[in-house]
């Protein structure tokens, strides 16, 4: 990316992102993880958080070169390599829907939902998709 | 106050776009300021100057364009969600030799970064989907 | 920190169950589009009604002839304190 932001250097805020969306399906997954990326790529503080459907992009051994599209797993397997290093998931989302810690990716952290409230509250900004 | 508003929904498919545009002339009526409009994923089709609609219809497109005129907004297509949707500009029309322009020309095609600035530059982002 | 929480899909989409498990004490919500029937929904709302304060886009409740099912906890509001609204909370997270 060339652009420039207009704000001043040092201007950094804490932007959380809610992705609900099961992978594939529909394309909120995808757009979710864009935006994220695309504020690490300008250095702010990005907290990822996988709640309801969400959880499913983090299944193990994905697969989805049949339905031409690229695995949704991959790229989240290397968030931290994109400078996104808080990344966690809803543990009630994963109860609800009979997944365990070691049906996911490695690297993902398991929250409760307190923990999601106040990282809400903390943050400058919320997308939630 | 100064507002950022993120538009997710194409017009017409759901009631979210109206909805935004609604909001949007509102808060410019209340005295606040527009920052950016900033239209991503299937929110681009919302940039087509290439639109009728039958006569008891409002029509969304037009509606846009008149509020983007009449306050000078700066607003923000997002180039990746665009090109793939058939929403180009003059400049992407030329790059990719298309010889053919479907976006108003109130509209930027520009990336991400664009939203990142908002963000960074707003005291409200209020997103519709 | 407060935040404004805005909901724009009907009951059936369980979006206020997700909500309502992250609502912060100083927190309200604004039911806005489809999200409006929640405010008929009295089981559903029972569980953030004592928690937080709940909004209601006029506009919206009018267009679908909900005006007299709409729970008399619920503060109905036009465009122009949506946005107001907007202001006085610190934030807003838009579930849609």
């Amino acid at each position: 990316m060339t652009e420039e932001l207009s704000s001043k250097p040092g201007n950094k805020k804490s932007i959380a992102f809610i992705t609900r969306a099961a992978p594939y399906g529909r394309g909120n997954s995808k757009l979710c993880l864009e935006m994220a990326l695309a504020c690490a790529v300008f250095e702010q503080e990005v907290n990822y958080i996988f709640l309801d459907d969400g959880v499913y992009q983090l299944l193990r051994n994905q697969n989805a070169s049949d339905i031409d599209s690229n695995s949704l797993g991959d790229t989240l397997e290397a968030l931290e390599l994109y400078g996104i290093e808080n990344v966690c998931v809803d543990e009630n989302s994963l109860r609800k829907r009979n997944l365990k810690a070691e049906d996911l990716l490695d690297n993902i952290k398991l929250v409760d939902q307190n923990t999601i409230s106040s990282l809400l509250t903390q943050s400058d900004c919320v997308f939630n998709l | 106050m100064k507002f950022s508003i993120v538009i997710y929904a194409a017009p017409y498919s759901s009631e979210a776009a109206a909805t935004a545009l609604r909001f949007s002339q509102a808060a410019l009526k209340n005295g606040h300021e527009v920052y950016r409009l900033f239209f991503f994923g299937d929110g681009v089709h919302n940039a087509s100057r290439l639109t009728v609609v039958s006569q008891d219809e409002k029509n969304i497109q037009q509606q846009w364009q008149q509020l983007i005129d009449e306050h000078k907004l700066d607003c923000v297509v997002c180039v990746s969600s665009a090109i793939k949707r058939g929403i180009v500009d003059k400049t992407e029309s030329t790059r990719y030799e298309m010889n053919a322009v479907s976006a108003h020309e109130n509209f930027e095609v520009a990336g991400l970064g664009q939203l990142i600035d908002a963000t960074l530059n707003s005291d409200r982002v209020v997103n519709f989907g | 920190m407060s935040i404004l929480h805005t909901i724009s899909r009907s009951p059936s989409s369980d979006l206020l169950k997700s909500c309502a498990g992250l609502l912060g004490e100083d927190d309200g919500i604004l039911f806005i589009e489809d999200g409006i029937y929640y405010c008929a929904d009295n089981s559903s709302l029972s569980e953030v009604a004592t928690k937080v304060k709940l909004y209601a886009l006029k506009e919206d409740i009018e267009a679908r002839g909900m005006q007299s099912r709409s729970s008399a906890d619920i503060d109905l509001i036009d465009y122009a304190r949506f946005v107001e609204i907007c202001c006085d909370y610190d934030k807003v997270v838009s579930w849609f």
